[in-house]
């Protein structure tokens, strides 16, 4: 059977869209693995019951593999989980609201669940993390510099890296390169050419929007909750 | 004009008086500091006061940086438990002989200093503690140059001198799955880039025993390394009467040590 990985993240407590992407995935030819790329809370909505869940799978309902994301390392942050750092980022950009907010938003028995998560998951030679290795809160766009691109995927060891802190659905191919690099020393003169060998960063979306990928074939498919009718129509993806 | 960069100093007076003494010798005046002043030697205060005499301007080194806000380094820094706990105790011992004065000197070293198109650090642009090796990944070698916004990048750290440069770069990208038929392609040149590790002046890791530093021309834009002598037999007294650990003065006398080597070199600390 074909083996197929559902990443989706930015649910922000939207317990509604899980349960259509489940359903969507029950629907879906393949050995499915779900994974969970963070921002499960966010400030607008209560989260428990979407955290309950996730924590508490129903019986139909496919295991969810969660790692944190920006939202759960602020709230992690602002709860005193990490030293004497708090959610000072979030404070300045968006103001004290926002930060009770998130803070009313999430039920304190779920904090130890959240803190317990991963910074990502490394399957086969992909990443799977919500920014990327240097950062929780990277923004990586088919805008961001390819040697940034490559840093990242450099920096996790990995030839391909599933990030989904942007919210944007993106598959971007590094297919070419190459660099001379000459060292000079005290023991003379080493020069060497270096290539890129093939590697991609792909966007996984967020909410509604998320990525089903054939770990046999390298596709990726970019999926609308709910759309799925229309996208067979297509016969593509649909692109944001 | 010669300019003189100079790193990790490491609190070895005769090794910094040599240094100073050669670049003087060669009419240069402008020198930088990228940090480390203190830590393994034994004359923490001599040094930074000597630094302060002559108004060198200075980077916050790893060690500057552990000493005022406490051992954050991970352990990986080292590549034993054996090395891990000399480097902490010469990390007490040196928390111990510091002036207030000094310390508050070391606290208030800024992590970078930008002069037109070179920038100065300690380790990387991303951290005092990021070694940025000779043989590092190419491509993240220049993405710390690029992404710093400087042509040429000093730094020190892993007190091994080289020079770097990395040219003739381009990459390839291709936009899949993008929803319409064609697939968006673009290629692009990446541009000349140079990193430069001044060495170190009092804790050489290049496998000799000399002191070493960089004099760099920023008109032809010629970088050279010195390699200075200097007084070793009278640092390693002082290691061995401060009740410092006995190999850190053999590793001076015998120029060859890798006990605080990182071993994984694109490792990033998570601070
Ligand atoms: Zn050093
Ligand atoms: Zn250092």
């Amino acid at each position: 059977m074909i083996e197929r990985w559902a990443l989706i993240s930015g649910l922000k407590g939207d317990l509604d869209t899980y349960e259509l992407i489940q359903k969507d995935l029950k629907k879906t030819p393949g050995n499915i693995t779900l994974f969970v790329l963070g921002d499960m809370i966010g400030p607008e909505k209560n989260c428990n019951k979407l955290l309950h869940r996730l924590i508490n799978p129903k019986s139909n309902d496919l295991q969810p593999w969660c790692i944190y994301g920006w939202w759960e390392e602020q709230i992690l942050l602002e709860s005193g989980y990490r030293g004497n750092q708090r959610a000072e980022a979030l404070r300045i950009n968006k103001g004290e609201e926002v930060v009770k907010s998130l803070i009313n938003a999430v039920d304190k028995s779920f904090l130890d669940w959240i803190a317990a998560l991963q910074f990502g998951f490394v399957e086969l030679d992909c990443g799977l993390i919500h920014g990327s290795s240097k950062d929780v809160g990277d923004d990586l766009t088919l805008d961001t510099p390819p040697l940034t691109l490559l840093d990242r995927l450099t920096r996790l060891q990995v030839n391909r890296l599933f990030t989904a802190r942007s919210t944007q659905q993106f598959h971007l191919e590094l297919t070419e390169g190459i660099l001379n690099s000459e060292v000079h020393d005290l023991t003379g003169n080493h020069k060497k050419e270096q290539k890129v060998p093939q590697k991609a960063v792909i966007g996984v979306g967020a909410g509604k929007n998320y990525t089903l990928y054939d770990v046999g074939t390298d596709n990726t498919q970019f999926v609308r909750a709910g759309y799925q009718s229309e996208k067979k129509k297509n016969g593509f993806g649909l692109h944001f | 004009m010669n300019q003189a960069v100079i790193s990790c100093l490491h609190a070895n007076l005769p090794a910094v008086e040599a240094v100073l003494k050669d670049i003087e010798l060669q009419g240069i005046t402008n020198i930088t500091c990228l940090g480390d002043l203190v830590g393994y030697g034994p004359q923490p205060n001599e040094v930074i006061e000597l630094i302060k005499e002559k108004k060198i301007a200075t980077c916050q080194g790893c060690w500057d940086e552990d000493v005022v806000d406490g051992l954050d380094a991970c352990d990986c820094s080292y590549p034993s438990q054996i090395a891990e706990r000399r480097g902490h105790f010469a990390h007490q011992w040196t928390t111990e002989k510091l002036t207030k004065e000094n310390k508050d000197f070391l606290a208030n070293l800024p992590y970078s200093i930008r002069k037109d198109k070179c920038l100065f650090v300690h380790g990387s642009p991303n951290s005092q503690h990021e070694y940025l090796l000779p043989d590092m990944d190419a491509f993240a070698a220049l993405e710390r140059v690029e992404n710093a916004k400087a042509e040429i990048l000093f730094c020190g750290h892993t007190h091994q001198p080289y020079i770097r440069e990395l040219a003739n770069g381009s990459i390839a990208v291709k936009v899949k799955n993008s929803g319409s038929k064609d697939i968006q392609k673009k290629e692009m040149n990446l541009p000349m880039r140079r990193i430069v590790n001044a060495g170190s002046v009092g804790e050489p890791r290049h496998g000799g025993t000399k002191a070493t530093y960089v004099v760099y021309n920023d008109i032809t834009n010629d970088v050279k390394i010195r390699e200075v002598e200097y007084d070793i037999e009278l640092t390693c007294k002082a290691i061995i009467n401060a009740g410092l650990p006995p190999i850190f003065a053999w590793r001076l006398k015998n120029g060859f040590e890798f006990a605080e080597r990182a071993e994984d070199a694109s490792h990033v600390c998570e601070r």
